[in-house]
């Protein structure tokens, strides 16, 4: 099924995206980028002028899901977030983007300078955490403190640094940036950049519920046809309480998520879902890779391969710093307690 | 009786609904709820059992029990939405907790289901007018999370049962009117089978309660014996071999949607414990560096995550879904976050300036109390292990097998 017309259930996008995720497996970045495109998977959130379909965030979330359950080497999340993000300021390349034409991503950590010369502007700086920028083509990259730049890859000045990360099936480089000169349309406003964060933060967790819920199914078949002391391992309680655990946290994730994507949201109830999916992300595949002992060591077994993907996926979103500012904001909304009544 | 004085019931909030509806619920309970009930205010003293029955039976004329019960039966007629939005605006403050919520949550919804036509008018509206006071019997010495070694017994001999028997941890039964006993009715052999539901009166010739003393120094739990006890077929509820099982499907519900004020209740008391180290000079540093930012912030998440079990299940259940054992996630994540906040605010408050100002001393007296009550979250109505167990069973299905 190919995801063009209305009225589409997410049950829909998370059946269409899975076999494409499947067909992906063995082919190069760009392949890749045609067939999801065909598919209609790089344009779910992007406005139908730029070839998308236009439809609310919530959507993107089974198809991301899916990519994290079939552990995609593509940049689907990045694909997605910037054939939006561009539409309104470079809608040429937000349709080759959409179209899987041209390969982009984003730098998440770190930010350039930018000096303004004219119609350029001319950027210097670190970013890192960008997802196969080596085969890129366009990278998107924090200005300071306020914006975003859109950055050809082939530019003057870029040095792509080698691929680092737990992920392989996703490298993440650094790039170095010395006087790199872009068009002063390639700026994106604040705005944009802090929507496509927030967004960002739940397509997260939309990846990790994808790939922890892959870590249960596996953990759960494991422990009941592995067989020890001549009982299949869920016969012992230990086993059956820790997959229950696992259970409740990836339960977690997904109310987590369907909560951040409700009309009553905000960036809190995004936060959380990002932040929830990385702490029960991170047990449940940790916890399947404890249940599956040795096997889960090998290539054979992909549960580690999902491990990394979680870890990265929290790093990249800097679930620390996110969690800290999260408190933060809390504590500062209160007001001290006069001796009467204290809250709200 | 204590009289509260408290404002009419907001005109017509029969038309209401959405956000008219919170208002409305909202207004009236800030305009009534009494300083002294509030565990948050410097007036706090724990309500009296009349005067807590007379604030109960008022927030019941408000709109705000009996919710989506049937206009026949006393209740309000609306639906769960409106439930959770009354909820939500319940826990907002710092209430006590119901001294009725068995009967409101537990025995009313399954007299609701299984009960008789005639059980139906005679027992819900005296449990949301407050007439009857319900307390629980399931639990006995040899029957704790297991209750098929229940060994309570009831013998029938034409309309009249027998009930003969020890029930323990019978919370409130001191000061109930009914206590809604599960007994068997077959062999112990017989196990989950042969149980049966009455609803006993307390005053009852052979009924005795024996209060325990318990961890907050009070007497909140009983143990209650039953010696010859005779109960009318007319408080039999549901036939004696079906009415477990059906009370089994009304108690899967139940777990997901009682008490569904918890995770606004919850996040009352996260806002009171940073209002109250904001009003101390060492405490409002410390909730200013990054360590407790961060120990609140996973607190702040706990929250959301326990709103999103509840609020999923409020939609699954509006939509007409099977909700199974989901009741027990939300249990389970909702009582171990509550302990974990308990201890931080302990460890908190204990770091507090001298001389303690009064916020601080509010703060302390309540939160101490919650931090030993929190204990006992991870206990009643299916221990931590039970749930997990109920998971491993029902939600994933895990072999047993050999």
């Amino acid at each position: 099924m190919t995801l063009t017309g209305e009225g589409l259930q997410p049950s829909e996008f998370a059946v269409t995206a899975a076999r494409a995720v499947a067909d992906c497996a063995d082919l190069s970045l760009r392949e890749q980028a045609r067939h999801l495109a065909n598919d209609g998977l790089l344009g779910v959130i992007a406005a139908h002028d730029v070839g998308g379909l236009d439809l609310p965030l919530a959507l993107a979330v089974p198809v991301v899901a899916a990519a994290g359950a079939g552990l995609l080497g593509f940049p689907l999340m990045e694909a997605l977030l910037l054939g939006r993000a561009l539409q309104e300021s470079l809608p040429r390349t937000a349709e080759a983007v959409v179209s899987g034409e041209m390969l982009a991503t984003i730098a998440w950590q770190g930010s350039v300078s930018a000096a303004r010369e004219g119609d350029s502007v001319v950027l210097n700086g670190w970013v890192a955490r960008a997802a196969c920028t080596r085969e890129a083509d366009c990278l998107l990259v924090r200005i300071g403190t306020s914006g975003a730049a859109l950055v050809s890859t082939n530019s003057n000045g870029i040095v792509v640094e080698d691929a680092a990360g737990l992920d392989l099936a996703v490298p993440e480089h650094a790039v170095r940036m010395e006087g790199v000169t872009i068009p002063a349309a390639n700026i994106l406003p604040e705005n944009t950049w802090s929507v496509l964060c927030s967004d960002a933060n739940v397509l997260r967790a939309a990846a990790i519920l994808g790939s922890a819920e892959t870590c249960l199914t596996l953990a759960q078949e494991h422990a009941s046809t592995r067989r020890q002391f001549g009982r299949a391992l869920s016969y012992n309680q230990a086993i059956r309480h820790a997959l229950a655990r696992q259970k409740l946290g990836l339960e977690g994730i997904r109310h987590a998520i369907t909560r951040s994507v409700g009309d009553e949201a905000g960036a809190l109830q995004r936060d959380a879902a990002f932040l929830a999916a990385g702490v029960y992300g991170s047990a449940i595949s940790e916890g399947a890779l404890q249940i599956h002992g040795g096997m889960g060591f090998t290539w054979d077994v992909p549960v580690h391969r999902h491990l990394r993907r979680v870890r990265a996926l929290q790093a990249q979103g800097d679930a620390s710093g996110v969690l800290a500012a999260l408190g933060r904001r809390y504590v500062g909304a209160i007001a001290p307690a006069s001796d009467v009544t204290a809250s709200r | 009786m204590t009289v509260i004085e408290t404002e009419p019931p907001v005109a017509a909030t029969g038309d209401l609904s959405g956000e008219a509806y919170r208002v409305a619920m909202r207004r009236w309970l800030r305009a009534n709820l009494p300083a002294s009930f509030r565990s948050d205010s410097a007036a706090f003293s724990p309500p009296t059992l009349p005067q807590s029955i007379a604030w109960e039976a008022a927030m019941y004329r408000a709109g705000l029990a009996g919710i989506i019960w049937p206009q026949a039966y006393g209740g309000h007629g609306r639906t769960l939405r409106e439930h959770l939005i009354a909820n939500q605006e319940i826990g907002a403050l710092a209430m006590p907790e119901s001294v009725n919520s068995i009967g409101k949550e537990l025995a009313g919804p399954i007299i609701l289901a299984v009960g008789t036509e005639e059980q139906k008018r005679r027992f819900l509206p005296a449990i949301l007018e407050m007439r009857d006071i319900w307390c629980q019997g399931f639990s006995e010495p040899e029957a704790g999370s297991d209750l098929a070694g229940l060994r309570t017994r009831a013998t029938r001999s034409g309309d009249i049962w027998r009930i003969n028997g020890q029930k323990i941890w019978t919370s409130g039964a001191y000061r109930a009117q009914r206590c809604l006993v599960l007994a068997r009715t077959g062999p112990l052999e017989d196990r989950h089978r042969g149980l049966a539901m009455f609803a006993v009166r307390l005053d009852a010739k052979g009924v005795r309660v024996r209060p325990i003393k318990s961890i907050d120094g009070r007497e909140s739990f009983c143990e209650v014996f039953f010696d010859d006890v005779e109960v009318l077929q007319s408080d039999a509820l549901g036939a004696p071999d079906e009415g477990w099982a059906a009370a089994i499907r009304v108690l899967e519900i139940e777990r997901a949607t009682n008490r569904m004020y918890r995770a606004w209740r919850f996040e009352n008391e996260l806002r009171h414990l940073i209002a109250a180290c904001k009003s101390d000079p060492v405490l409002a540093q410390l909730v200013a560096e990054r360590h407790y930012e961060v120990r609140l912030g996973e607190v702040v998440v706990d929250i959301e995550v326990l709103k999103a079990h509840v609020e999923t299940a409020v939609d699954a259940l509006v939509n007409g879904d099977r909700i199974g054992a989901r009741g027990s996630l939300a249990k389970l994540h909702w009582s171990e976050a509550h302990q974990r906040f308990a201890a931080l605010t302990l460890e908190l408050l204990a770091q507090a300036s001298l001389p303690l100002q009064p916020a601080v001393q509010v703060a302390r007296r309540r939160f101490e109390a919650i931090y030993l009550q929190a204990r006992a979250e991870t206990i009643y109505a299916g221990t931590t292990e039970i749930q997990l167990g109920i998971i491993a069973d029902r939600i994933l299905q895990l072999s047993k097998g050999k």
